[in-house]
């Protein structure tokens, strides 16, 4: 591999020097073409790992345009999640510098940053090292999604590469329907609306679990309908839903202190709650992911969901969802209706291997990935830009039904602990979490069991200091 | 890199003494021999070595470290046997294990019946016999990862065409059979199941086709039944071809992943989580790769113990040629 990659460097160099051979005053003569990006680094090759999603692949569409501005080339590997941690992992610790820039899972941040896997970039965020086009200020990151994904011990070490965030999805031809909202109101006495409440949630589930051949809405129901979709796979999707669960009854994985805190009772009774859904979950949601949910809603078969903004295109694509156009989107339930509760942020992030030998073109790779008409155009082929102003654009806002709702998410998002026992602690939570949302254990033991594995492994690292 | 090229060079030497050449003795024909094969074999020994001494010798100096890519401890320290003590203690090792063996016994032993009566009942077959084996082959040859992503569209709880038509059966719930700790395991038995059962078939097909007919013919004449003839003469006469088989699938199924890991993830909880796939997590996902070095190691001495047992009794019985 890497030597296919350095002989296709070497054949690009040559490519280059042909070209700027022949026509040597073209693009020194012609600045329009470089928009103000830099030059200098023409005929280096970068090589940049991502995840293989609609995100990487809008991206690879656009790299054209940079390599045309910077005379940079761009090789873009795109494996599946596992393996990007995997390559990026073997990369950095092997130090061969296989990769210049790779997008990787917030979570790894604390970890790379702790073993000096990456570069922090504090400097050049005031002094760049080369001509960065007007396209690209900092000011237009959304600064919590920039703290959380790029920053650690008080550096900064790249830019957030998209934007997951969690929300709330739900049937809004159903929750405007007079005749359900009148039955609603006779049953719970308050009027039905979008849930801003875990109590409200939890009613609003009962309410719309329906058996087929009932009625919902005027018509007949051809297969039933459920109150609320639910991950429950040993998967890490299991975590990640049931922390907003958490979180929204003041529970957490560490306190503030930095100690363990699984078991807390917080924490249980946001497991107990989550049990108590599973009675208005379709049936195998102890094997169901997030693609299962998205499945789901896109069926039809759920009147609200706890899940990623990001599958919300697929969800209105008229071609693979009957759904299209019948979802509301709103923000995560929480204990005061008045304000929403913290949503699971899912970013990934830009960083630079320490070991590269063009960490400045490669900070220039990244800046022109963040500036606004790439970000721009990443929204427009489906992907998850990171810039305030593009999702304040009126024109995306008016063809994605969920764009203003993604950025006000956002601005209450939460992150995971960044810490290098992430994958650990998810890996026994998710299996601890799926065996109590199969009935085979209470939320109390397993939590219990939980806590004292995470502990055992962790030992001395307790309390954590940052994450 | 050295030190590994002189282990496998080194390995030959005690073959030396075998040959029955000393140090006195002038140099034999038979030593001269011995010489030119070592030299033609070292090549394949020196890529022995290295594809196989230098990583395992790796994972043995891995497994006394405490080295993990991503935590902060996991600085390459000297650790002792404290990460083999750990597995001593650890219940998920300990289930991983129970898993394992559930698996193994059920899958192997389901696969050695209906592979003898498929192999059997397909040598009779005078005509269509090709035809059938080479069908037989499709799931032998399928990759084991497309074997599982194949069943878990099948079997998905909410679209699956098997969860319909087992549930028309009213085998499977409204959950689906994935959901289910029992039933997931029974799953992967019988995907398992359908993957290898033709492999015994051929076994078995290979062994009746060498074997010697004038012990059946004389057991007929003798007045045998049918089922007779099958139990008392050509059942013992193909146990050595079973028992390499059994040991082939054993061994095969010992390093379990493929599958599970499409299908259930290990889950729900850890009911499906093989060993294979516990010492993956532990290597590749929580990248504590000192402890999965240790797991590791444990699970190829343990394998190795096993399968020389095996093989022993097997060459033992004296009916291994």
């Amino acid at each position: 591999m890497v030597r296919i990659s350095h002989a296709v460097s070497v054949l690009v160099t040559l490519l280059f020097i042909v070209l700027v051979g022949c026509t040597p005053n073209q693009l020194e003569a012609d600045p329009r073409d470089a928009d103000g990006w830099s030059q200098r680094y023409e005929g280096t090759t970068l090589i940049v790992l991502a995840e293989a999603t609609a995100n990487s692949a809008a991206l690879e569409e656009l790299i054209p345009e940079f390599e045309k501005k910077t005379g940079i080339a761009v090789e873009l590997e795109q494996a599946p999640y596992d393996s990007v941690v995997q390559k990026s992992v073997l990369d950095f610790s092997a130090h061969r510098s296989g990769y210049d820039v790779v997008s990787f899972p917030y979570e790894y941040l604390g970890s790379f940053a702790e073993k000096d896997y990456i570069e922090p970039i504090d400097e050049w965020l005031d002094d760049p090292p080369a001509k960065i086009g007007p396209g690209f200020s900092t000011d237009a990151l959304i600064p919590g999604l920039w703290r959380a994904s790029s920053t650690w011990s008080g550096s900064t070490y790249g830019f957030p590469s998209n934007s997951a965030v969690m929300m709330m999805m739900y049937r809004k031809d159903l929750f405007n329907d007079s005749g359900e909202q009148a039955a609603f109101k006779q049953k719970y006495g308050y009027p039905l609306s979008p849930a801003r409440t875990w109590d409200q949630y939890r009613d609003n589930a009962e309410f719309f679990t329906r058996d087929s051949g009932a009625r919902v809405g005027g018509s007949k129901l051809d297969e039933p309908l459920y109150g609320t979709t639910l991950t429950g796979k040993r998967h890490v999707s299991t975590v990640l839903e049931w922390m907003n669960y958490a979180w929204g009854r003041g529970g957490a994985i560490f306190d503030e202190d930095g100690n363990l805190t699984i078991d807390s009772p917080e924490n249980v009774e946001a497991l107990e709650y989550e049990l108590e859904l599973t009675r208005f979950a379709p049936p195998g949601y102890t094997s169901a992911t997030w693609d299962e949910v998205t499945a789901l809603l896109q069926q039809g078969v759920a009147a609200q969901s706890i899940t990623w903004g990001d599958t919300a295109g697929t969800i209105e694509d008229p071609q693979s969802s009957r759904a299209a156009g019948k979802i509301g989107y709103a923000s995560m339930p929480g204990t005061d209706p008045k304000r929403p509760g913290d949503a699971h942020l899912g970013s990934w992030t830009y960083g630079i291997n320490a070991d590269s030998d063009n960490k400045e073109a490669a900070y220039l790779f990244m800046t022109w990935a963040l500036s606004r008409p790439v970000q721009h155009g990443l929204a427009e082929k489906g992907g998850l830009p990171a810039l305030r102003p593009t999702y304040e654009d009126s024109e995306l806002r008016s063809e994605f039904p969920y764009w203003a709702q993604v950025l006000r998410s956002l601005q209450h998002a939460r992150s995971r602990p960044r810490i290098p026992h992430w994958a650990g602690i998810a890996d026994t939570l998710a299996q601890q979490l799926s065996t109590v949302l199969l009935g085979d254990t209470s939320p109390q033991e397993g939590l219990e069991a939980a806590q004292e594995h995470v502990s055992d492994v962790m030992a001395d690292d307790v309390p954590i200091t940052e994450r | 890199m050295s030190l590994t090229e002189l282990d496998a060079e080194d390995g030959p030497a005690p073959g030396s003494a075998t040959n029955g050449a000393t140090l006195d003795s002038p140099p034999h024909p038979k030593v001269r021999r011995g010489r030119r094969n070592r030299l033609l074999q070292a090549p394949s020994l020196i890529v022995l070595g290295l594809v196989v001494i230098f990583p395992l010798l790796y994972s043995v100096n891995l497994s006394v470290r405490r080295y993990s890519p991503i935590l902060p401890e996991g600085d390459g320290s000297w650790a002792g046997l404290s990460n083999f003590s750990r597995l001593l203690h650890d219940s998920q090792f300990g289930r991983a294990l129970v898993v394992t063996v559930i698996f193994i016994v059920c899958a192997v032993a389901l696969e050695t019946v209906i592979g003898l009566i498929v192999g059997a009942y397909l040598h009779r077959l005078a005509h269509a016999h090709r035809l059938v084996t080479t069908v037989l082959l499709l799931p032998m040859i399928a990759t084991p990862l497309v074997v599982g992503l194949m069943f878990s569209f099948a079997l998905n709880a909410q679209f699956g065409y098997l969860t319909w038509v087992l549930q028309g059966l009213g085998i499977a719930d409204a959950d689906g059979l994935l959901s289910n700790p029992n039933s997931a395991l029974a799953v992967l038995i019988m995907v398992d199941v359908w993957e290898w059962v033709p492999f015994i078939a051929l076994m078995v097909i290979a062994g009746l086709r060498s074997m010697p007919q004038s012990p059946v013919e004389a057991a007929r004449i003798d007045g045998c039944s049918g089922p007779q003839i099958y139990r008392h003469v050509i059942l013992p006469m193909l146990r050595p071809v079973l028992a390499v088989a059994v040991l082939f699938r054993a061994t095969e199924a010992v390093r379990e992943f493929d599958k599970v890991y499409v299908l259930t993830g290990g889950g729900p909880g850890t009911a499906t989580t093989v060993n294979d796939l516990f010492q993956y997590k532990t290597a590749f996902a929580t990248f504590d790769l000192s402890y999965g070095a240790a797991l590791g190691l444990v699970s190829f001495v343990a394998v190795l113990i096993v399968s020389a047992v095996t093989f022993r009794f097997i060459t033992r019985s004296g009916e291994y040629r």
